[in-house]
């Protein structure tokens, strides 16, 4: 696991999402979100992106590559099929919704 | 019985398969080439099927095989681990799904842990290879130019992604530093195999799911072999109807056609039953090229609504991720049809790409 420690922009306790009724906590998820993302991007300034930083278009740019790939790993560590659940891929609208939608999802404790 | 698909790689064991003998026990003097396979190598790269190598042994026999063989192959797995791994990297590696492999061994443990692992993989003796020759999984319905030159095409694939792991910018730069061409042209009678063929190949970037269009709606009909050349070759003449080609081509190779789609227009609303996209392609910015000239070209005619109806199918995920990303959104219940909105601002395209309607269109 890539440590991916909490930017200046990280999300604190009870920041919002798009609601999580019980599940995992979205703080670490969408660490491990960000530092996939800079992983497989090799743009390591995405280690520092805001829970609302858009996933389409600027500033991550995710691609049917990137995505493919990011939605793999979602269902690798949090065994949950973002593209099955979500027809509209309305989840990865940003971040923050991405990680909302993976922890109300992911049993507590999943990821490792 | 359904369709039988169209193997596209095979996986072939080296000790006692492709060579005579096994290679460490050889001495000096490594074995050479089994005959019948290296005719069958030849006689199925030349319908535009790949060749991989997995093999328990060290890098070099790999190297050996190639040498005595006369072959390039796609990929080499040489190492100690299981089989199926070794295959579902080659997969991996070459964009394509593990059921569209083949595996040939001499060792029935080893055929006996792919089949197990890997249920989708055609898994074969060295003698049932001699013979699949003539089987309908090895005989793709049409072969083309592209076909032909599959196994290199993959060979410049390799050497582009080593350039982009080496290049330090975003990929937009990386695609416009490789010399990336985009060419989107209305389609000809001479392109119609090559669609014919790309509709039956292409799965993660196919709107149809490998379903014949129903042409009214644009809704799915029965799974089945409808998109053949025929189909085609009727929509070319069709009122109302375009059929587009995209080509790619960069410094690192020519791709030929890539993908391409069928746009039926009427009375302000444009619908394409049918987009699809060779896999090799993704994260070379085709696909969204296409769709966002799509757009621009809905909204110059005057167009209000753009629908791309699609089969999600859990195999087309990178076909709906390019949707979502260039505005794309099923608005309603099954059957999804995506919906653009066409009264925004039109999406900006990149410079390197040729289209109709677009500036410099009618250049190169």
């Amino acid at each position: 696991m890539i440590p991916a420690g909490p930017g200046p922009d990280a999300p604190g306790p009870g920041t919002p999402g798009t609601g999580t009724p019980g599940g995992a906590d979205p703080a670490p998820i969408t660490d491990d979100l960000r530092a996939f993302l800079a992983s497989a991007t090799g743009r390591d300034e995405l280690l520092h992106i805001p829970p609302t930083a858009a996933l389409f278009g600027a500033p991550v740019g995710l691609d049917s590559l990137t995505g493919t790939l990011l939605l793999r790993e979602i269902q690798r560590r949090f065994g949950v099929d973002v593209a099955g659940e979500d027809l509209n891929l309305d989840s990865l609208a940003t971040l923050g919704a991405l990680a909302a939608f993976v922890a109300a999802r992911a049993g507590p404790g999943s990821g490792r | 019985m359904t369709a039988v698909s169209t193997v596209k790689c095979v996986v072939w064991d080296i000790d006692n398969t492709l060579l005579t003998g096994i290679y460490l026990e050889s001495g000096d003097e490594p074995p050479g080439a089994d005959p019948v396979l290296a005719a069958a190598l030849a006689e199925l790269g030349a319908r535009g099927i790949l060749h991989a190598l997995a093999s328990k042994n060290p890098p070099e026999a790999a190297a050996h095989t190639a040498r005595v063989t006369g072959w390039r192959f796609a990929a080499a797995e040489c190492g100690w681990g299981n089989k199926s791994d070794a295959l579902t990297r080659i997969a991996a590696t070459l964009g394509i799904a593990v059921d569209a492999l083949a595996f040939v061994d001499d060792d029935p443990y080893e055929r006996a842990e792919v089949g197990s692992a890997l249920p989708g993989v055609l898994v074969l003796s060295p003698e049932e290879a001699a013979e699949a020759v003539g089987w309908p999984e090895f005989s793709p319905p049409v072969i083309t130019a592209e076909a032909r030159r599959r196994g290199e095409m993959y060979a410049e694939r390799q050497r582009r992604q080593e350039a982009e792991r080496a290049f330090g910018g975003t990929r937009e730069e990386f695609l416009e530093s490789a010399g990336t061409q985009v060419t989107i042209a209305a389609a000809t009678a001479a392109d119609v195999p090559r669609l014919a063929e790309l509709a039956a190949r292409t799965r993660q970037f196919n709107s149809a799911a490998g379903r014949v269009p129903a042409t009214e709606d644009g809704a799915a009909g029965p799974p089945g072999e409808g998109m053949t050349q025929d189909w085609f070759q009727g929509l070319l003449s069709a009122p109302d109807c375009d059929v587009v080609t995209v080509r790619l081509r960069d410094a690192f190779g020519d791709d030929g056609m890539v993908g391409g789609c069928v746009i039926t227009r009427d009375a302000g609303t444009w619908t394409v039953p049918l987009l699809m996209m060779s896999c090799r392609t993704m994260g070379r910015g085709v696909i969204d090229a296409l769709l966002a000239w799509l757009t621009r070209q809905a909204t110059q005619a005057g167009a209000s609504r753009l629908r791309i109806p699609c089969v999600p199918d859990g195999r087309n995920v990178p076909l709906r991720l390019a949707l979502a990303a260039a505005g794309f959104r099923v608005p309603g219940p099954p059957p999804a049809v995506y919906q653009r909105d066409l009264g925004t601002s039109r999406p900006a395209l990149p410079g390197w790409v040729t289209a109709p309607g677009e500036p410099g269109g009618g250049t190169a």
